[in-house]
């Protein structure tokens, strides 16, 4: 089943919010109104809109105007064949969302559940809380094929969060639980004010200042993790045993850590 | 029904039902993770006295265990779910905890649950780290010899307790060679445990006692020294009567694993001293499953 398809009639001339266009959505979507600029039209005058079924949503050709897709999704599937804008899968519970291209900011802010997987970059605040609120994502899993914004996790409750590029400035701030996985370089003061959760890291430069060595260890814990995680089977390697243990953020509580793996999984 | 020279009674065992749960075990090694499997399901041999009846399922291989090393599977029983949520804690913490490189995982989900890290993560003393994947919560306690890693609770299910057959032999020695044969041949079936000492109950009881008190005493119709004394239920030619108590989580897996029994039992005959297999019951009247011998064997 191909599912809706979105084909834009042409580009862009101001952001589009696409929130309330999910897989499965009732009514005509064709007539569903969606702000556009400063004006909300309806999505016919901007997507030819084709094919049929609830399981599935296919938006052609992305653009990184489109604000809001997947937002506040809770099943079935959406795939992107490009880029996307800001808030992609906001306060998403469950489903999957596929983007080919780069995601914009606030990817994944607040999501509860879920898969996302992004195949360039990431903007800033990837996983984190919106504005005003205390808490980011909780739950579900982001893979992020390329690099990620400043503040990456920002405030993370809980989920897994596997960035393959580099993180920006202030990665891991104020994290209070969940996981960040970073496989490039850190830019620095990462985890600062981490409560609790853990970072997988592949070297400690980058770490906020609050972070002190407890040596290298073999855990069980990362066996039994990339046992129950395809994603951190990935990232980490299915033979992981060892990793370098560094605790913090020691100036908010210091329960948090940063694990150290080697690509291989052996240190 | 006779087999190989050895009667089959026309009886049943009679059984009750219990809540279960199990339990993956692993450690470094075979050996730590079988010792911790055995602490745990030590003075477990009947609820009467233990609160609790279990045992080793069996070897699981790493390539099966949630974290790849090399794991035991236990099964516990309760009478009931209140029970077992009071000793499973207790026997983690006392016995798989303390027992080094030993982690302990839920063996399987569903039905009211029972509390492995959501009780033990207290002994972290604020230094317990919990990690959410996959829906799964799983707990870490630092202990001296680095981290006690298990998941947050395990789910039950209702199982049966108390199948059993009784080995009617020539001698002691014949007696426990039938019977440990038979507890050879009842191992291999998923499923069950087998609570007593190697499996074999010398000692099986009777429902009261002429003592104020007592809820169980020695079944003195299947001892053989009390044969001039009381009604017995031994032909003249028996001298030793051992007993394997089943406790499964299904009636179909107690039944299988009688049936196993039985036939190893009956693989050495009448020649190597088995006179008769019987079961032990209480006419019929106090449990719901009923493993009848004959029907079994059939």
């Amino acid at each position: 089943m191909t599912g809706v398809i979105l084909t834009a009639r042409g580009a862009f001339d101001a952001r589009v919010d696409l929130s309330g266009v999910l897989p499965g959505a009732e009514g005509d979507l064709a007539k569903r109104p969606i702000p556009y600029g400063g004006r909300v039209v309806e999505l016919g005058e901007l997507f030819d809109v084709s094919g049929s079924g609830a399981e599935r949503l296919t938006i052609e050709a992305g653009d990184a105007r489109l604000d809001g897709v997947g937002a506040g999704l809770t099943k079935g599937e959406i795939v992107v064949r490009g880029d996307v804008g800001a808030r992609l899968g906001r306060k998403m519970s469950g489903g999957v969302i596929s983007v080919k291209g780069s995601a914009g900011a606030f990817a994944a802010s607040e999501m509860s559940g879920g898969k996302i997987a992004i195949g360039g970059d990431a903007g800033e605040r990837l996983g984190a809380a919106d504005d005003g609120s205390r808490r980011g994502m909780s739950g579900g899993v982001v893979i992020v094929g390329g690099s990620a914004g400043a503040r990456a996790g920002e405030r993370l409750r809980g989920g897994v969060v596997v960035i393959e590029g580099d993180a920006g400035k202030d990665a891991a701030a104020d994290l209070i639980a969940g996981t960040l996985a970073v496989g490039g370089r850190l830019a620095g003061s990462a985890g600062r004010g981490m409560k609790r959760g853990t970072l997988f890291l592949r070297a400690a430069e980058g770490l906020s200042g609050g972070f002190r060595d407890a040596g290298e260890h073999d855990l069980v814990l990362l066996r039994v993790l990339v046992r129950r995680s395809a994603e951190l089977a990935a990232f980490l390697g299915p033979e992981v045993t060892r990793a370098r243990r560094f605790a913090g953020d020691l100036y908010a509580g210091g329960k948090g850590e940063a694990l150290i793996v080697a690509p291989s999984g052996r240190m | 029904m006779i087999l190989n020279g050895v009667e089959i009674r026309d009886s049943f065992a009679e059984a009750f039902p219990m809540v279960g749960t199990r339990l993956i075990i692993t450690a470094d090694t075979p050996r730590w993770a079988m010792t911790a499997a055995k602490t745990m399901t030590g003075f477990a041999t009947s609820v009467i006295g233990c609160g609790c009846e279990a045992g080793v399922e069996r070897v699981v291989p790493a390539d099966e265990t949630p974290d790849g090393r090399p794991g035991v599977a236990v099964l516990i029983f309760a009478m009931d779910i209140n029970g077992l949520k009071s000793v499973v804690p207790l026997r983690i913490g006392q016995c798989v905890l303390t027992s080094p490189t030993s982690a302990c995982f839920a063996g399987m989900t569903g039905g009211d649950t029972v509390s492995i890290g959501k009780a033990l993560r207290y002994f972290g003393d604020g230094w317990q780290i919990a990690k959410n994947v996959d829906g799964r919560r799983i707990w870490r306690i630092p202990v001296m010899e680095g981290e006690f890693v298990c998941d947050h609770e395990s789910g039950t299910t209702s199982g049966v307790g108390g199948g059993n057959i009784l080995i009617l032999a020539t001698s002691r020695g014949e007696a426990l060679a039938a019977a440990e044969a038979a507890v050879d041949a009842m191992d291999k079936v998923e499923g069950c445990i087998l609570p007593f000492p190697g499996g074999v109950v010398r000692s099986g009881s009777k429902v009261g006692s002429k003592y104020k008190g007592m809820f169980a005493s020695t079944n003195n119709f299947y001892c053989p020294t009390l044969r001039a004394q009381t009604a017995t239920q031994l032909p003249p030619e028996v001298a030793s009567v051992m007993e394997i108590v089943i406790d499964g989580v299904s009636p179909e897996a107690v039944s299988a694993c009688t049936r196993a029994g039985i036939e190893a039992v009956v693989a050495l005959g009448r020649a190597k001293g088995v006179v008769a297999i019987d079961a032990g019951n209480y006419g019929g009247n106090l449990g719901p499953f009923h493993f009848k011998l004959r029907e079994i064997m059939a």
